[in-house]
């Protein structure tokens, strides 16, 4: 009997203990400090990664058009600096085409376009990172990541998997949003989806279809990108993801567009 | 001619009451389904929705995701900068902003939109700007993300936007005046909710911008609002003029009621009839009222008119209707029949709101009909007797009572007989005068022009076609008509562009005979298996895939290479990436220049050599198509890279095998779309493409083009086969095709006399216009037919063609008098109508009326005097009709001819089979003759 007792006040203070724990741990985290975490986890695994992106556009009629290009990534610092280098492999006509960007926290990001048909590098000048990339209904900055200090963060409602948080622009002329929602994974913080609004109309969507741990990351390796009022949607799917190689940064200069560094585009 | 009086007037004249009643029950029955009423009033339902250039019109619009467009500009002729002026730009800013909420939730579909297509705006504010960022590079930025604040950034917009060439001319006008807003609809039938909202806004908006609202759209849209007035105005106008006519001439308000009573009743009853089974009204029926009610007041005005002249004469009712419903049943059916006729035969032509026009119009004639020989007996039955007393012309006052009339008809009497060979002289030369007017018609609508010139519409089409480079769409689809390959020649190309490959890797130094092998037996074996030049290429490639992936690391790149080769040789049959391709279209958007009508074109060859441009530092010389094809979708590429890269894919579908040069007009008449039609057909010719292409037109402007040649021939055989309808029937009528020729004269010289003048005042030949050759048929051998029935018992009765006429010229020659008169007269109101279609139809209606009373009253008795002696030598003859050789053959010649225009559309043409059947009429003619001959032994008398 007495065995029994200690055995359930084991298991009621357990179950207390895990209930406060978790009360206490809710309160605890700020919008800021989820938000801060899922940056992390969406766009700085390892150091340096790698992946060959297949990407189908669909339109509203349902028309495909397919791309096939290689990432290459490197941090400079988590959470802040990085350098992307984005090799075009398919369609044929434009293959070698890169895009390379050098993303800047606090100032504009520098991108260069390099266009091999007419052997010409090009920067690109933008303060504003929401056009298309590639023509599919991702946008350049759904590639390399928001800056978390644009946004005012607001943990909206949690479920037994999600944060939710809803983000609205401090700038409100600088986007086409008013703003977004986004769902959180409570255990990885991994965002999973993304809901954005104009007023009360919901237009867009970004969803990962498909998470796996590559490497000891999780990773995302299926996305899509849905355009509700046109109903035009882009998939991408992350195939040959690897974490850690030890890319060269001087990958990441003017040089290397014209003369590709072919070891790391297989 | 009709000894019995028929069972149905004389049940009318016994039982009044019922009557009625059964008048009363079926106008409301039917009069029940007008408050469903739908209105349509788009043009382009003037094709039948399964009308192939019209499937293939939504089919393009579909496939390159075009909308229909309201166009709102925006002037500013005080400012020196035009509207690029900070206060200007920010009223254009917020309306854009405004028009982005002009979206609705749809009814039956609440997840979706209806209203603008917020995505596909064309303003300031929503489009991108491609320009140079300084330090050589290129920056993609909206145009006008924000109002600006100084006049100076006001300007270097107006100077950025006119860089680019697709929104130069489009966007803003060349002198920096205006600016327009493109604002896509989800449908057409939303313009004129937007169009309100608009205006609403609008008033809020301070300075001194002027605003105008056009497109197809809300032209159309606005018409229907408009076409529902012009009903409830002109008609009940019209029908209250037509009121006090009757009432100068019969001075009897009681009875004059009821020819107003049946042409309300018919009106309302076809009306219901045509709303309740399920058709809309579209411009063409709308004025189904107008043209039923003249004709259904023609009979009971023949009715009453000699109703009026007897009843004092007899003093009995029933007695002077009898005698009247008599004499007046067969003129009256065979006027009936032959507008019925007219009428219907518009079924035959191919335009669906001119069948449904004329089918309903030949159903109110009928309709009306048989109420005028029901109600008005009926009508007259249930009249208090003494309310009768002083009614119509005593013996005594006969001539004071016909007022001023009956002299001046004393008087034509006398001269058409006197001087009936000027007259056919005059004939003659009034219809020669019409040939040459007729050769002159200029055969054109357009849509705008239905408004009136001070019309809000109309003004701002005006203003903004000056400013801009037009604001009627239309499209030029090239496609490739490369034929396909098959597999075999296929296999052999794509073999030879990676043996070439291999060849160049094989200078550098790599190994590749060990592949070479292996390619070129996986392309024999993959090529075997199927017919589908694509479905080999797909197992060609993954199984090189396989290869590649399994391969060491040193072939590698030359796995890449191969792969490579697939990658390009899929994108083989992407010619509008072709710069030559390209080149040519660029041509053809010069040569659309060439017309003049034609005031700007976009294709996707100005977003390449604009793209090209910016990324060579801007450079004027770059403004061109690259010399590769590679460069051209490297340039498209970085297109893409804007925040509206779906534009593209309104000038080109994804596979770039076909593409539209987007054409602006800046009219709207059909007759510009033809001439540049013309000319791009000549010109393609003349220039052929570099590759194989084809061409074809699809828009709004063209098809307007195409249902109005439709509309064309359509109504010209419909009018044939009416002719011919008309004829056997006057022919039967009076056992005579001669008088059954003679029938047809007054309404020939009428047509002729109107188009005619038509042609030589220079008045384009538009829908209204060409459904009025129905209507003449219909009026004008009503007069006609009273004329000569007439003509023709009193002839019996006093055998000499002189005094007939004068007993011709009392009271019938005074019925049509009025009925011309009334119906002109009242039909003059339409005049002051702010639709112009209205207006024409108003003036021609009294113009047809008119011409063709002169023509009954002048011609048909000096024609008769004229050719007296054959004339009635017929009357003599108890032969029937078809023992005469000529007229059997006549007749049968007509009856195929009329059985070939109505079977015309299930026939193969050409020479040959027109030769036959030519020979089949005529020895079917022969034949009938002689049978007839043989048959009939009255002929051998």
């Amino acid at each position: 009997m007495k065995r029994y007792l200690t055995g359930f006040i084991f298991m009621a203070a357990l179950v207390i203990n895990t209930l406060i724990s978790t009360r206490i741990y809710a309160e605890d985290i700020s919008a800021d400090e989820i938000v801060e975490k899922a940056n992390l986890m969406a766009f700085y695994q390892g150091a340096d990664g790698k992946a060959k992106v297949n990407m189908i556009i669909t339109d509203s009629l349902g028309r495909e058009r397919k791309r096939t290009f290689i990432i290459l990534r490197k941090d400079i610092k988590d959470g802040g600096e990085q350098k992307y280098y984005v090799f075009f492999k398919k369609p044929a006509d434009v293959r070698n085409m890169v895009f390379m960007v050098w993303k800047h926290i606090d100032t504009d990001d520098d991108r260069w376009l390099y266009l091999p048909a007419l052997d010409l590098v090009k920067r690109i000048a933008s303060n504003d990172k929401r056009t298309s990339f590639a023509g599919s209904h991702f946008l350049y900055e759904d590639i390399s990541g928001r800056g978390i200090n644009e946004d005012t963060h607001e943990l909206i409602k949690q479920t037994d998997k999600f944060y939710i948080l809803k983000n609205v622009p401090k700038d409100p002329q600088s986007v086409e949003f008013d703003s977004y929602n986004v769902w959180i994974d409570k255990k990885t913080f991994m965002p999973l989806k993304s809901e954005y609004y104009q007023k009360d109309e919901k237009y867009r969507t970004i969803e990962a279809l498909e998470t796996k741990k590559i490497d000891g990351y999780l990773t995302v390796t299926k996305s899509k990108a849905s355009d509700l009022r046109t109903g035009g949607f882009t998939v991408s799917e992350f195939e040959k993801v690897q974490y850690d190689i030890n890319i060269d940064e001087k990958i990441f200069t003017e040089r290397y567009l014209r003369q590709k560094p072919r070891k790391w585009l297989r | 001619m009709q000894n019995k009086t028929n069972p149905l007037v004389s049940f009318s004249v016994l039982r009044p009451k019922m009557i009625m009643w059964f008048m009363v029950a079926i106008t409301l029955a039917l009069g029940a389904f007008i408050p469903k009423v739908t209105v349509d009033t788009d043009p382009e339902n003037m094709l039948s929705k399964i009308d192939s250039v019209r499937v293939f019109h939504d089919a393009m619009k579909k496939e390159f995701s075009l909308s229909d467009m309201i166009v709102l500009g925006i002037v500013n002729e005080s400012d020196k900068q035009g509207v690029f002026n900070p206060r200007s730009l920010a009223n254009i800013y917020a309306l854009t902003q405004y028009a982005k909420t002009l979206r609705w939730k749809r009814k039956d579909a609440p997840d979706k939109f209806e209203g603008v297509i917020e995505v596909d705006i064309l303003a300031p504010s929503t489009v991108d700007n491609i320009k140079q960022g300084g330090l050589g590079s290129v920056r993609f930025e909206w145009l006008m993300k924000t109002p600006p604040a100084t006049r100076e950034q006001a300007l270097e917009i107006r100077k950025q936007a006119e860089r680019i060439p697709f929104l130069n001319g489009t966007l803003l006008s060349e002198d920096g005046k205006a600016l327009c807003l493109y604002l896509p609809l989800t449908s057409k039938d939303m313009s004129y909710k937007v169009y309100v909202a608009l205006q609403k806004k609008i008033k809020e908006l301070k300075g001194d911008d002027q605003y105008f609202i056009t497109g197809l759209p809300v032209a159309e849209d606005t018409f229907g609002v408009e076409m529902f007035k012009q009903m409830a105005i002109s008609a009940p106008l019209a029908m209250l003029i037509i009121f006090l006519l009757l009432w100068v001439f019969f001075k009897k308000l009681q009875l004059i009621i009821s020819p107003m009573l049946v042409a309300l009743c018919s009106v309302i009853t076809t009306m219901g009839l045509l709303i309740g089974t399920g058709n809309t009204v579209h411009i063409m029926s709308s004025m189904i009222p107008i043209f039923i009610m003249p004709i259904a007041v023609l009979d009971s005005i023949h009715i009453l008119s000699e109703f009026f002249e007897l009843y004092q004469r007899y003093k009995d009712r029933k007695q002077t209707l009898l005698i009247v419903m008599k004499e007046l049943f067969t003129p009256m059916l065979y006027t009936s029949l032959t507008s019925a006729a007219g009428f219907g035969s518009l079924a035959l032509t191919p335009i669906p709101p001119v069948q449904v026009f004329g089918i309903f119009v030949a159903i109110g004639i009928m309709f009306a009909w048989f109420l005028t020989i029901t109600v008005i007996p009926a009508y007259i039955m249930l009249m208090p007797q003494k309310s009768l007393d002083n009614f119509g012309v005593s013996s005594e006052s006969k001539n004071k009572g016909k007022g001023g009339l009956a002299p001046i008809l004393k008087k034509i009497s006398v001269f058409t007989v006197y001087k009936a060979k000027p007259i056919i002289l005059f004939m003659i030369l009034a219809i020669v005068l019409a040939i040459y007017g007729i050769s002159r018609i200029q055969i054109n609508d357009n849509p705008i022009r239905w408004f009136k010139k001070t019309h809000s519409i109309r003004i701002a089409d005006k203003v903004l076609n000056q400013h801009f480079g037009g604001t009627y769409m239309a499209y030029l689809l090239l496609q490739s008509s490369e034929e396909k390959q098959s597999v075999k020649t296929a296999a052999k190309s794509l073999l030879k562009s990676i043996t070439d490959s291999l060849d160049n890797f094989k200078k550098d130094g790599y190994r590749v005979d060990r592949m070479r092998k292996e390619i070129s037996k996986t392309i024999k074996i993959f090529s075997q298996q199927t017919d589908i030049p694509e479905k080999f290429i797909s197992l060609f490639q993954k199984s090189i895939q396989t290869y590649s992936e399994n391969a060491p690391d040193d072939e590698l790149d030359v796995w890449d290479g191969v792969i490579y080769c697939i990658e390009s040789f899929k994108q083989r049959a992407e010619v509008f990436k072709q710069p030559a391709v390209l080149s040519y279209i660029v041509q053809l958007q010069h040569a659309l220049q060439e017309t003049k009508v034609v005031g700007k074109s976009n294709s996707i060859a100005d977003i390449v050599k604009t793209v090209h441009r910016e990324l060579l530092l801007g450079k004027d010389k770059e403004f061109r198509i690259p010399d590769t094809k590679k460069a051209v979708a490297q340039c498209l590429l970085t297109f893409q890279n804007s925040h509206r890269p779906d534009d593209l894919w309104h000038l080109v579908t994804p596979d770039y095998i076909k593409t539209s040069i987007w054409v602006q007009l800046r009219s709207g008449d059909n007759k510009d779309m033809s001439k540049v039609v013309d000319f791009m057909d000549k010109y393609i010719k003349r220039y052929p493409p570099p590759v194989p292409l084809s061409y074809h037109w699809f828009g709004a402007s063209y098809i307007n083009i195409f249902w109005q040649n439709k509309m064309v021939k359509g109504m010209l055989s419909a009018f044939l086969g009416s002719f011919l309808v008309v004829f056997l029937m006057m022919s039967y009528l009076f056992r005579s095709v001669l008088w059954g020729f003679l029938c047809m004269i007054p309404l020939t010289v009428t047509i002729a006399f109107i188009y005619g003048t038509v042609g030589l005042i220079g008045k384009d030949y538009d829908m209204p216009i060409a459904v009025l050759s129905s209507l003449t048929l219909g009026l004008a051998v009503d007069f006609a037919i009273h004329f000569l029935v007439r003509a023709r018992e009193l002839f019996s009765k006093y055998k000499n063609w002189k005094l007939t006429v004068s007993y011709l010229f009392d009271e019938p020659a005074l019925a049509i008098a009025r009925n011309i008169i009334v119906i002109a007269v009242g039909f003059l109101p339409l005049i002051a109508a702010p639709l112009i279609p209205y207006k024409t139809v108003g003036v021609f209606l009294a113009t047809i009326l008119a011409v063709s009373g002169i023509a009954t009253l002048f011609l048909l008795p000096a024609l008769i005097t004229f050719f007296q002696k054959i004339l009635f030598g017929q009357i003599y003859s108890t032969k029937k009709i078809m023992c005469s050789c000529v007229s059997c053959i006549i007749m049968a010649v007509s009856f195929v001819i009329l059985v070939l225009l109505n079977l015309k559309r299930f026939l193969p043409s050409g020479p040959l089979t027109w030769i036959l059947i030519i020979t089949g009429i005529i020895i079917l003619a022969a034949g009938l003759c002689c049978l007839v001959k043989k048959r009939f032994s009255s002929c051998n008398k």
